[in-house]
């Protein structure tokens, strides 16, 4: 860097930034608000352009910056009073103290831009307020179209950015605009900040986006991002999910154990630590068995580890580690391992990730198994399923930056004539890629294993006979004596039967991971 | 807010016991700061529904109206304890349909915008139920 550009980033004015109060909201605006900037909120009825305004209200109002709310023939304001308190973040110890609701009706009615720029300024300057919000504001521009010209409208909007900027307020304009009228309307030229609120039916299911179109002062996260309405209010899924500052986790040279020793023997000694590792197979092939094993044995190494989970409640899945002869239930009570089971059908992958994020972070979390994405993909809301490939790898490479190693399973719809890796498109997604493939041999319907890639490392090329047992999976010999064994139907190499290879005899008392 | 309506009165009282005078007077001082906050038409709507049902108690009621601004109007100057009775029974209604639209710490937080000063419980007619409810 230069001394000139140095000191002019020295002598540059700093803007202040005002926390939002919508968790995930100021990592979108990569601080938060620029403070005394002139915004708008806009977007359809019912996208939470009222809500939104509230929280950031209720967020910054103090006693030394109160806070005026501007009602203007929308939402009777007894109406809005009453619903939004029923949000967590509504306080009403601040409601006719430091936050006060004028009701701007009348005079957007009775009389002309000019008094209601009038009213606006009385009431800013004896309040002193820091937060200004006027809703609507469509209503007041709607109305004052009728009598006023372009001209008078884009005069009125500049006196009124212009004065409450000079009084130190950061100010929320909300209106229920669409996309086609960003272009020529004097409120968007003014505005600093341009906040757009989305709400799309997608079949049955509602999503919810948000894009920062315009923030004058500061970067934003570029994009739509996805939200949610609870009851707290507001919640934004960011993109860059909670990860900015992060300086990212370089992979190191250790390899995790799968449990079961030979599997690693096949992946070159284990899965390599923060590797996403894709397991594909057919429907009971024992995919989530392989996952349960993974997270067994970093539980008894110590590692925390979460387990999220779409196709199955997390007691039963509990249940069923614990049919394999693992005590999931124990360290799950000791907070090192947690399942987070995800069902609701409108989720969008960046909500689902933020859950996993959160848990990772609080856990300290080593291993993590989505099992499985067929289930990950069904929860999301249809809208987010045409990005689920390009979601996937955000993901991905969100949660291997923390250092996670994951398993995540697919299932594979088997056919006898090619051999899948997957039905997402998503093995480039993956490190390393393990495949388990039913094939048919002598009147039997026998389970095989493969290792097909691994990025940073060698690893076997055989393919392993393995059977599900009451103790989990276990790894036989190599099928040895075929060809094709990839498309499942495989041939003997020579016609005599001595080619074949026995199915795999497991003794009773049998350690699984030997 | 039978109790908070009492107090309020107590604060426009100028005779012995409350009268419509007084309601009238209350739902005055109340007027400004909610009809700020939720508008004129928001306002006499509200009063307009809370006089309906006073009206339904006390008969007394029945020729009051309630204008276009929000006021109230139409009633005779009655000292007596039917009058007393109806002024307590309008206020009550008033407060208690903000009550019932934005809860008792919203509508407590308005009736301090008009009183400032909290209405003096020993002028309440009422001793037992002095210092339960405060107006913040």
């Amino acid at each position: 860097m230069t001394s000139k550009k140095r000191d002019q980033e020295k002598n540059r004015v700093p803007i202040g930034q005002l926390r939002t109060g919508v968790p995930g909201l100021d990592e979108i605006l990569c601080g938060g608000l620029p403070e005394f900037s002139f915004n708008i909120i806009a977007g359809a009825p019912g996208c939470g352009k009222t809500t939104l305004a509230h929280q950031m209200m209720f967020a910054n109002a103090t006693k030394e910056r109160p806070a005026l709310y501007f009602t203007v023939l929308g939402e009777p304001a007894i109406k809005m009073l009453r619903y939004q308190q029923q949000y967590g973040f509504f306080d009403d110890a601040k409601v006719n103290g430091v936050i006060r609701f004028v009701n701007l009706s009348q005079i957007v009615l009775d009389q002309d831009l000019g008094a209601v720029l009038e009213a606006i300024i009385k009431e800013v300057e004896a309040s002193k307020a820091g937060i200004v919000v006027v809703d609507s504001f469509r209503t007041v521009v709607r109305k004052a179209l009728g009598a006023a010209n372009e001209a008078e409208l884009q005069g009125f909007v500049q006196r009124l950015a212009l004065h409450l900027t000079s009084w130190q307020a950061t100010t929320f304009l909300i209106g229920e605009y669409v996309e086609g009228e960003l272009r020529d309307n004097p409120v968007f030229t003014v505005a600093d900040g341009l906040f757009w609120l989305y709400q799309n039916v997608e079949r049955n299911s509602i999503v919810r986006k948000m894009q920062i179109m315009k923030l004058r002062g500061q970067t934003s996260v570029p994009g739509l991002h996805t939200f949610r309405i609870t009851d707290d209010g507001l919640q934004a899924f960011p993109r860059t999910f909670g990860l900015v500052g992060e300086s990212g986790h370089v992979k190191g040279r250790r390899r995790l154990s799968t449990g079961i020793s030979k599997l690693d023997a096949m992946l070159g000694g284990g899965i390599p630590e923060g590797d996403s590792l894709l397991l594909a197979g057919p429907s009971g092939g024992g995919k989530s068995i392989l996952g349960t094993h993974f997270i067994a044995e970093g539980l008894r190494l110590g590692e925390p580890a979460i387990v999220a989970v779409f196709e199955e409640i997390p007691a039963e899945y509990v249940q069923r580690a614990d049919v394999l002869g693992f005590d999931f239930a124990t360290p799950q009570k000791e907070g090192k391992l947690e399942i987070i089971y995800l069902r609701p059908l409108d989720l969008s992958v960046d909500e689902t990730v933020h859950e996993i994020v959160n848990s990772v972070k609080r856990l300290g979390c080593k291993r993590l198994v989505i099992d499985s994405l067929a289930g990950f993909e069904m929860a999301l809301a249809p809208g987010f399923r045409a990005d689920f490939r390009e979601s996937l790898y955000r993901m991905i490479a969100a949660l291997t930056r923390l250092g996670v190693t994951i398993v995540s399973t697919v299932e594979i719809e088997e056919d006898f004539i090619s051999m899948n890796l997957s039905n997402f498109t998503v093995s480039f997604l993956a490190d390393d890629i393990v495949r388990l493939r039913y094939v048919s041999i002598n009147g039997q319907l026998r389970k095989m294993l493969l290792v097909v890639k691994m990025r940073r490392s060698g690893h076997s090329i055989d393919m392993c006979e393995y059977q599900i047992t009451a103790k989990g999976m276990v790894l036989g010999e190599v099928l040895r004596g075929y060809r094709g064994l990839t498309s499942g139907v495989p041939s003997p190499l020579s016609a005599s039967p001595d080619g074949d290879v026995p199915p795999i005899r497991i003794k009773a008392e049998e350690d699984p991971s030997g | 807010m039978r109790d908070v309506a009492q107090r309020l009165l107590a604060t426009s009282q100028v005779v012995a016991g409350p009268d419509l005078h007084e309601a009238v007077m209350v739902s005055e001082r109340l007027r400004i700061p909610l009809t700020r906050c939720i508008g004129v038409d928001g306002f006499a709507s509200l009063h307009r529904r809370a006089l309906l049902l006073a009206a339904e108690e006390v008969p007394a009621l029945q020729s009051a109206r309630i204008d276009g601004e929000g006021r109230l109007g139409g009633l005779e100057r009655s000292a007596d304890a039917a009058g007393g009775e109806a002024a307590v029974v309008l206020v009550t209604h008033l407060l208690g349909l903000l009550v019932t639209f934005i809860g008792a710490p919203l509508t407590l937080a308005m009736v301090h915008e008009a009183w400032p000063e909290p209405p003096r419980a020993d002028k309440q007619s009422t001793p037992k139920t002095a210092g339960t409810e405060t107006v913040r």
